[in-house]
């Protein structure tokens, strides 16, 4: 019905502007008025006329014509041709847009503060200029409607809008453009707004950015429906503040000299994600639909990058990120690439993630405080080796990070906290965030540290978890709690499961790997007084668990096993999951099974029917 | 609604451009394929010519607006003509005699001299 009702709108908009128009020329500039509208047109001295508000000189009035040319109200066309451009001003906006064009070089100033009509200005861009530009400045929010242009600037911006209000960058259906900007410039982006700036339309945009960033927003960017195709940029492909939401269509990022999307706090204090994002200023990013798929290759760069909070909800993501680690000397540290990372917290509650991290102490997923993880298809992989600035200054590559461990103070004689491995570290630590696993399908895997690892606490109460690492596949830097959910750690050069402080096992299904001795399954840092305790669950360790484990209302024993067999673990007789050992680790023939009822397992010589989960080491029951 | 589209239609027609003078003396052009030029002080459309200085404003009208001293063809006037001299005599057509008349037709009122 709405369809209907658009229709039918359209068509007598359409057919009511059929009717005379008195065309004013200007140089390159017409100004066309409905006879319906204009009313009075006034002369005065012999020296302007003025028609509908808008003032003209009589002697820079080179035409004046009357035909049936049908005109769209608010509208304003920009035509580029090679090196000149023609501006068709609708005559309702004329008194408000006050256009200069300089060969194909079109600057508009728009005055008007309130809506005109019931509706904004909408600027449409087409043609082909080999050195132009298009210029707005303003105070009203408006539409740039880019309908088949291919704008390339020799001095600056492709698009430079200093109009400081919500610009609604719409890619006309059907249409192709592409906006490059000029090397060596002043300006910030190839597509600059200095207000907010929502870009939609089913059309394409291509954006090559040769001096700074691609597209550069001065407040938030909303990405909706449009093919954004970013594929040259000095600086970051996209960049901006307050807030990132991209909601769907399809947005590729490549051949940027640093992030792929950067989102910065504006001012200086975060309000937080608000309601409907009004007002809000928080440095998030929002990944709620559509196809991302960006490369980085430039070190300690970030495919997407969130000042604030990142909530990943839903949408197809691949980011690969390339570069090796870096020194960064404002925050004097060590700093890898990442694929996903959030100053703040991150939320993934959805999406399919395919996410790659190869350089040197590169990372696929960071947050430094909270990493909620509660839904979606992850799969991360970090393949490169710790990157070393100095003996202590370095970045470790992992798949998945959360947390932050801080060093406060160096106390002579202390304990260290669960981080400080016992005496054998004075430090004193501050542990926040962490990781929260309460669903999802994660597949993580490291190749040289570890592959999830969280700098405080870590839990997981739900998803499927599989972690690979030549490392501990899992270790949390303070307590890690097991309540739900199928995980399983597969080491090949340290633990399987480890956490620097308690260890609880309390319920969920557990597969852990170690490598070799004297490492262990699932492993607690008794060293500095703490502990592993396994009060529910299924759990089956390669390697054993910790010593000094406190096991209560379980029941473990230890059973002899074939590397890449197949076998069920059951409590009592019910079966709780079946496992495939892998052949990587050198722990023996016996493993430690541990269930509620009494423990064990029968073996097959292949994969039992159902759900294969844990990368293809793991069958559980179909529902 | 669509119908109230098409009305819209049929009102949006507007086949004359009608100047006004400072004197208040209208004339109004047809709109058709129309074409203004300005050449110095002086804009030209059509058989039409308007010193500048002289053009108080311009509107589409729907109906010829034209007022002033008009050349017409004796035979134009009809039966139906209302026809004045400059003294506010009513004459017919046949009592026109050389001199200037005011003449009302259905539409209008022309100021006609007769030569």
């Amino acid at each position: 019905m709405k369809k209907i009702y658009t229709l039918l709108t359209a068509l007598m908009l359409t057919i009511a502007a059929v009717g005379q128009t008195l065309n004013v020329k200007v140089g390159n500039i017409t100004y066309q008025f409905p006879a319906a509208q204009t009313g009075d047109m006034t002369y005065a001295d012999g020296q302007t006329l003025t028609i509908m508000g808008k003032a003209f000189s009589l002697s820079d009035i080179s035409a004046m014509t009357v035909d049936n040319t049908e005109v769209t109200d608010n509208l304003v066309s920009i035509a580029y041709n090679g090196a000149s451009a023609t501006v068709t001003v609708a005559g309702n906006v004329a008194q408000y847009v006050t256009p200069t064009i300089n060969g194909a070089y079109v600057s508009i100033a728009q005055s008007n503060t309130n809506a005109v009509d019931n509706d904004e200005i909408t600027y449409q861009l087409s043609g082909t200029a080999t050195d132009g530009q298009f210029a707005l400045s303003g105070s009203y929010k408006c539409t740039v409607s880019l309908a088949g242009v291919d704008l390339t600037c020799g001095t600056g911006a492709a698009i430079n809008i200093t109009n400081g209000k919500r610009i609604q960058l719409s890619v006309k259906n059907g249409t192709t453009n592409t906006l490059t900007d000029c090397a060596n410039g002043s300006q910030k982006a190839c597509l600059y707004s200095k207000g907010q700036m929502q870009m939609q339309g089913k059309g394409t945009l291509n954006v090559v950015g040769n001096t700074k960033h691609g597209i550069k927003s001065g407040d938030y960017i909303t990405v909706k429906n449009l093919t954004l195709n970013i594929t040259k940029a000095v600086g970051d492909g996209i960049n901006c503040e307050e807030y990132f939401q991209m909601k769907s269509g399809t947005v590729t990022i490549s051949g940027v000299g640093d992030d792929g999307i950067q989102c910065d706090l504006s001012g200086t204090t975060s309000t937080g994600e608000t309601a409907d994002h009004e007002d809000e200023d928080s440095g998030n990013v929002y990944l709620e639909g559509g196809t991302l798929k960006v490369t980085v290759t430039a070190a300690a760069s970030k495919g997407v990058k969130a000042d604030g909070d990142m909530t990943v909800s839903d949408g197809d993501i691949t980011i690969t990120t390339t570069g090796n680690g870096a020194y960064d000397s404002d925050e004097q540290d060590a700093k890898g690439c990442c694929g996903l990372k959030a100053d703040g917290n991150m939320t993934i509650s959805g999406g399919t993630l395919t996410l790659k991290s190869t350089g040197t102490g590169g990372k696929c997923i960071k947050a430094d405080n909270v990493l909620t993880i509660s839904g979606g298809t992850i799969s991360a992989t970090a393949t490169g080796s710790q990157y070393k600035y100095s003996s202590s200054i370095t970045a470790s590559p992992k798949a998945i990070k959360g947390g932050t461990k801080t060093a406060v103070s160096n106390a002579p004689g202390g304990g260290g906290g669960p981080g400080g491995g016992g005496g054998r570290d004075n430090t004193q630590y501050t542990y926040s965030g962490g990781i929260v696993i309460t669903g999802g399908t994660i597949y993580a895997k490291s190749t040289n540290h570890e592959a999830i690892e969280s700098k405080a606490t870590l839990s997981i109460s739900g998803g499927y978890v599989y972690a690979e690492a030549g490392d501990d596949a899992i270790n949390s830097a303070s307590d890690f709690t097991i309540t739900n959910g199928y995980v399983m750690g597969n080491s090949s050069g340290n633990d399987g499961l480890d956490a620097n402080g308690n260890f609880y096992i309390k319920g969920g299904n557990v597969f852990a790997v170690a490598s070799r001795q004297p490492e262990v399954g699932i492993d607690a840092n008794t060293e500095g007084g703490y502990k592993l305790y396994i009060t529910g669950g299924n759990v089956a360790a390669i390697g054993g668990l910790e010593n000094s484990s406190s096991l209560s209302g379980v029941t473990s024993k230890s059973v002899s096993y074939s590397k890449g067999s197949w076998y069920t673990l059951k409590s009592g007789s019910t079966a709780a999951f079946s496992f495939k050992v892998p052949s990587n680790n050198s722990m023996g023939t016996s493993m430690t099974i541990c269930t509620p009822s009494t423990p064990s397992v029968t073996s097959q010589s292949s994969a039992p029917s159902g759900t294969t989960i844990w990368n293809g080491y793991g069958v559980v029951a179909t529902d | 609604m669509f119908c109230a589209g098409l009305t819209a239609v049929m009102a949006e027609d507007y086949p004359y451009l009608t100047f006004e003078l400072t004197d208040g003396t209208k004339a109004s052009v047809s709109t058709a394929s129309l074409t203004l030029t300005m050449n110095g002080t002086t804009l030209t459309t059509g058989s039409q010519s308007f010193t500048l200085t002289n053009l108080s404003k311009m509107y589409f009208t729907k109906t010829d607006m034209s007022t002033g001293i008009k050349s017409i063809e004796n035979g134009e006037l009809t039966i139906d003509n209302e026809i004045y001299d400059l003294q506010g005599h009513k004459v017919t057509k046949a009592q026109m005699k050389k001199g200037v008349y005011i003449v009302k037709t259905k539409d209008k009122t022309y100021k006609i001299a007769v030569k």
